[in-house]
C-alpha cells in the first residue's frame, strides 16, 4: 500500500518530532529495554541474581543439547506449531464460515456476532479452568452427556490421554477465540464493494465461484492479519495450556509449550543459573516470532501487490 | 518496509549500546558496616519481616506480640506478599537498597540463588540451632559453601488419611500389615466407595503418592545416604520396585485416573466418595474444615521392604533467614535465635496451626499430634524435593512425568527409574 503522507506545511519536522516523543519514551522504557536487557542477559553465566561472567552463546547451546531442554524444547515447540496450525484449520475456517453466514442473514447479525465474541472477554486461564473442569472424568458433563445418551464408548479422560489432551487445547482456544477472526473478516466482508459482486453475478459466477474468485481474494488483507496474529497468539500460547494442564504439560508434557518451558526454567527451576537459560529461551522464541511475522507480512504484500497491482 | 525495518533496527542497536553501558552487572553485597555498641536494646529498633504467608498476617502479629512484650524497644512489621510473586519480589528486595531486614525464604534448591547471589547472613556461629530437627536443616544449606543460612519455621509430612465415617460404616481399621492393607482396600471398593483418591494428571501430585506407599519399600533414609554417597542410583531394584507398586495401586483408584486433576481428588475425599487420601500435610486444614471425621495412617511396609517399618516422608517448607544489608544486625540476630526457640515453635504451632521444624512441641490438635508421632516413628526426606532440586531437570518433575507414563502404559517401573537417574545425572554428582 503506497499512502504518502506528505504533510501539508502546517508542521516543520522538530515539531513533529516533539511529538512523537512522549510515545517513543513509552516504548523505550516499556518494549525495548527490557528486551534489550534480555538479550544481554542471556549472553551472562548467573548465580542467583548476581551476574557472573559473559559466556557467549553458551546459554544458547545449553538449551539446545542439555536436558531436559534437548527433548523438552523440540517438544515444547512441536506443539506451539500444532496450536498453529489447528487454530488455522478450525477456529480461523469456521471463524470465516461464521463471517459469510452472518454476512449473507444480516438481520441477528449483531446478536450472533456478541454471541460468538463473549468468550473473548473472559480471562483465558478462567475459559482454561472451566473446560478442565468440564472434561474433568470425574463430574465432567462432557463425559457425563455422551455416557448418558449411550455414547459410553466415547467418555474419555480428554484432558489425561496425551493424544486429545492437545486437541483439548485447541479446541478450547478456538471455542474461545473463534469471535475474533469473524469479526475481522466480517469487516472485511462489509467493505467488499456490492458493484464487484453484482458484475461477477452478471457475469454468471454461481455461489461457489463467486466466492473463490471475487471474495476470497479481496479478504487477502484479512487473511494475512488473521494469520499473522494467529500464528503469535500459538506461539505465545500460556494461560489456556497453564490452567489445562499445569507448568508441567501434563500429562507427561503432552501440553507442553514453549511458554510453559520459559515459565518452568525461569521460576520453578532449582538451578541457579536459570536466570540465563530463561533468557536465552524467551529471545529464541521473539526472534522466532519477529522473523516469521515479518517474513509473513512481507510475502503477504507481496501477493497483496500482485492483485491490487 | 524496508525502511522502517532498518529504522527500527538502527534504535535497537542504540537502545542495546545504551544497556550495555547501564550499571546493571553488581559486585557482591558490600559488607555493611555492623553497628556493635551496647545501646543496641535500648535505641528503638523496627525491624521487618517479609513472607509470602498472606493468609497468616494476623496470626505472626500475635506472635511476634509476645517478643516485643520481651524486648522492649523492638517493633516487628511482618509483611506478606502475594505467594506466587512472593520469589520476584525478595530477590528484588535484597538486591536493592529497601529489602526488608529478615525474610521467609524457600527451602533446599529454591534458596541457593539467594544464597549464591550473597544475599543471606551465614548463620552457623550466631544463631543456636540446638531446638531445630537437625534433618531439617539442609533445607537452609548452601549447596556449595555447607554454611547454614537460615531457621526452617514448617515442616511437612506425607501419610494417608482416612475418612473414619466410612471406615465404622463398612467395619474397617486401620491396616497393620500389607496384606490388610490391601485387604482394606477390596473392602472399601466392595462397600461402593472409590479407595484411594489421586490426581494423577497434576504430575507434582505423583512423587508424593509414591513416598507414601513406596517409600518403606525402597528404604527410606538408609537408600538416600547410599544415593547421596553413590553407592546406589535410582536403578537400584529396590526403588524400582517402589514404583511398581505405584502402578499396582491404580485398581484401586478410579478408571481413568490420569484425567483427574488434583482439586478433583480432593473434592472426591471431601464429597465422601472416595474414602483415603494419600497426601501430604497441608491437606489437613481443608480436610478439618469440610467436616469430616479423619484418621491417619501410614502405609505398611510391602512385602520385601527394605525398611522394617513404616515410613513417613517430610520436608522444611521454608525458613526465616537474614539480609546481609541490613542495619539492624544485632536485633535481627537475636530476633532469629527466638525464632529457633520451643517458646516460638510452640507458638507458631498454637497460633498457625502448622507443623514445627522444632522438636519436642505438644499439638492441640489430636489429628495433628498423631501426624508428628508417625513423622517422628519412622521419618525419612523427601529425596526428590529435598536433594534433587538443585539443578535442571528436577528430580520430582521427572520421577512425576515418568509416572504419568507408566499410567499410560508408555513407560515401565524401570523405564521411570532410568529417566530419574538420567535426568538428575546431568546436574547431580554424588558425594559432593
Amino acid at each position: 500500500m503506497k499512502t504518502k503522507s506528505k504533510s501539508h506545511g502546517a508542521m516543520p519536522v522538530l515539531i513533529g518530532m516533539a511529538f512523537v516523543i512522549p510515545a517513543l519514551i513509552l516504548f523505550s522504557v516499556f518494549i525495548l529495554y527490557p528486551l534489550t536487557t534480555a538479550l544481554s542477559y542471556s549472553f551472562f553465566g548467573w548465580k542467583g541474581t548476581l551476574r557472573g561472567d559473559f559466556i557467549g552463546l553458551e546459554n544458547y547451546v545449553t538449551i539446545f543439547t542439555k536436558p531436559p531442554f534437548d527433548e523438552a524444547l523440540p517438544n515444547a515447540f512441536s506443539h506451539n506449531l500444532f496450536l498453529f496450525a489447528g487454530a488455522m484449520v478450525f477456529q480461523n475456517s469456521i471463524g470465516l464460515l461464521l463471517a459469510v453466514v452472518l454476512h449473507k442473514i444480516g438481520r441477528l447479525k449483531r446478536l450472533f456476532q456478541t454471541m460468538f465474541t463473549l468468550p473473548y472477554l473472559v480471562s483465558p486461564l478462567v475459559v482454561g479452568y472451566l473446560w478442565s473442569l468440564m472434561l474433568s472424568p470425574l463430574f465432567g458433563p462432557v463425559n457425563a452427556t455422551l455416557k448418558a445418551i449411550g455414547l459410553e464408548e466415547l467418555a474419555h479422560p480428554w484432558l489425561g490421554d496425551p493424544t486429545t489432551a492437545i486437541w483439548a487445547i485447541v479446541f478450547i482456544t478456538a471455542w474461545q477465540w473463534i469471535g475474533f477472526p469473524m469479526l475481522l473478516y466480517g469487516a472485511a466482508l462489509g467493505g467488499i464493494p456490492e458493484e464487484v459482486s453484482e458484475a461477477a453475478e452478471i457475469d454468471g459466477a454461481g455461489g461457489v465461484k463467486k466466492f473463490r474468485l471475487i471474495t476470497l481474494p479481496l479478504l487477502l488483507p484479512a487473511l494475512g492479519t488473521v494469520t499473522i496474529l494467529t500464528f503469535i497468539g500459538a506461539m505465545e500460547a500460556f494461560p489456556i495450556p497453564y490452567a489445562v494442564g499445569g507448568s508441567t504439560g501434563s500429562p507427561a508434557g503432552a501440553t507442553d509449550v514453549m511458554a510453559l518451558l520459559f515459565y518452568r526454567t525461569a521460576f520453578e527451576s532449582g538451578d541457579v543459573g536459570s536466570i540465563g537459560t530463561s533468557s536465552a529461551l524467551a529471545m529464541l522464541l521473539f526472534l522466532f516470532i519477529f522473523g516469521v511475522a515479518v517474513l509473513l507480512r512481507t510475502s503477504l504484500a507481496r501477493a497483496e501487490r500482485k492483485i491490487y497491482g | 518496509m524496508r525502511k522502517r525495518l532498518s529504522a527500527l533496527g538502527l534504535i535497537g542497536v542504540a537502545a542495546l549500546v545504551l544497556t550495555g553501558c547501564a550499571p546493571a552487572a553488581q559486585e557482591t553485597a558490600e559488607p555493611t558496616d555492623t553497628q556493635t555498641g551496647a545501646a543496641e536494646a535500648v535505641d528503638p529498633v523496627t525491624l521487618t519481616m517479609w513472607s509470602w504467608r498472606t493468609e497468616d498476617i494476623d496470626k505472626y502479629n500475635t506472635i511476634f506480640d509476645v517478643y516485643e512484650a520481651a524486648n522492649p524497644g523492638v517493633t516487628v512489621e511482618f509483611e506478606a506478599f502475594l505467594n506466587t510473586e512472593y520469589n520476584q519480589l525478595l530477590a528484588t528486595g535484597l538486591e536493592g537498597s529497601d529489602g526488608p531486614d529478615l525474610a521467609m525464604v524457600r527451602a533446599y534448591g529454591g534458596v541457593q540463588a539467594l544464597i549464591e547471589a550473597g544475599q543471606l547472613m551465614a548463620i552457623d556461629d550466631v544463631v543456636d540451632t540446638g531446638s531445630v530437627e537437625q534433618s531439617l536443616l539442609a533445607a537452609a544449606t548452601g549447596r556449595t559453601d555447607g554454611k547454614l543460612y537460615g531457621v526452617p519455621f514448617a515442616t511437612q509430612t506425607l501419610q494417608v488419611f482416612y475418612n473414619k465415617r466410612i471406615f465404622d460404616e463398612l467395619g474397617l481399621s486401620e491396616p497393620t500389615t500389607w496384606d490388610e492393607f490391601t485387604a482394606l482396600n477390596e473392602a472399601i471398593a466392595a462397600g461402593g466407595y472409590t479407595p484411594l483418591a489421586l490426581g494423577a494428571k497434576d504430575s507434582w501430585m505423583l512423587p508424593i503418592f509414591h513416598e507414601i506407599v513406596g517409600a518403606a519399600r525402597y528404604g527410606g533414609p538408609e537408600f538416600r545416604e547410599a544415593l547421596l554417597a553413590g553407592t546406589k542410583d535410582f536403578t537400584d531394584p529396590d526403588y524400582v520396585a517402589s514404583i511398581q507398586i505405584v502402578n499396582d495401586m491404580t485398581k484401586y483408584m478410579v478408571d481413568d485416573v490420569i484425567g483427574v486433576a488434583y482439586a478433583d481428588s480432593q473434592i472426591q475425599f471431601t464429597a465422601e466418595t472416595a474414602a483415603q487420601f494419600p497426601g501430604g500435610s497441608f491437606e489437613l486444614g481443608s480436610f478439618t474444615e469440610a467436616g469430616l471425621d479423619l484418621g491417619v495412617y501410614l502405609v505398611p511396609t510391602p512385602p520385601n521392604s527394605v525398611s522394617n517399618k513404616p515410613i513417613s516422608a517430610g520436608w522444611a517448607d521454608g525458613s526465616f533467614a537474614i539480609n546481609k544489608k541490613t542495619e539492624n544486625e544485632d536485633a535481627a540476630v537475636k530476633l532469629l535465635n527466638w525464632l529457633a526457640s520451643p517458646e516460638f515453635g510452640q507458638l507458631f504451632v498454637d497460633e498457625v496451626k502448622q507443623f514445627s521444624a522444632i522438636k519436642g512441641l505438644t499439638y492441640s490438635d489430636p489429628v495433628m499430634n498423631e501426624m508428628n508421632e508417625l513423622f517422628a516413628s519412622g521419618p525419612t526426606a523427601y529425596i526428590n524435593l529435598v536433594d534433587m532440586r538443585y539443578g535442571e531437570p528436577v528430580g520430582s518433575t521427572l520421577i512425576g512425568e515418568g509416572i504419568q507414563s507408566m499410567f499410560l502404559g508408555d513407560m515401565s517401573a524401570a523405564g521411570v527409574a532410568t529417566k530419574l537417574q538420567d535426568g538428575i545425572a546431568t546436574w547431580f554428582t554424588p558425594g559432593a
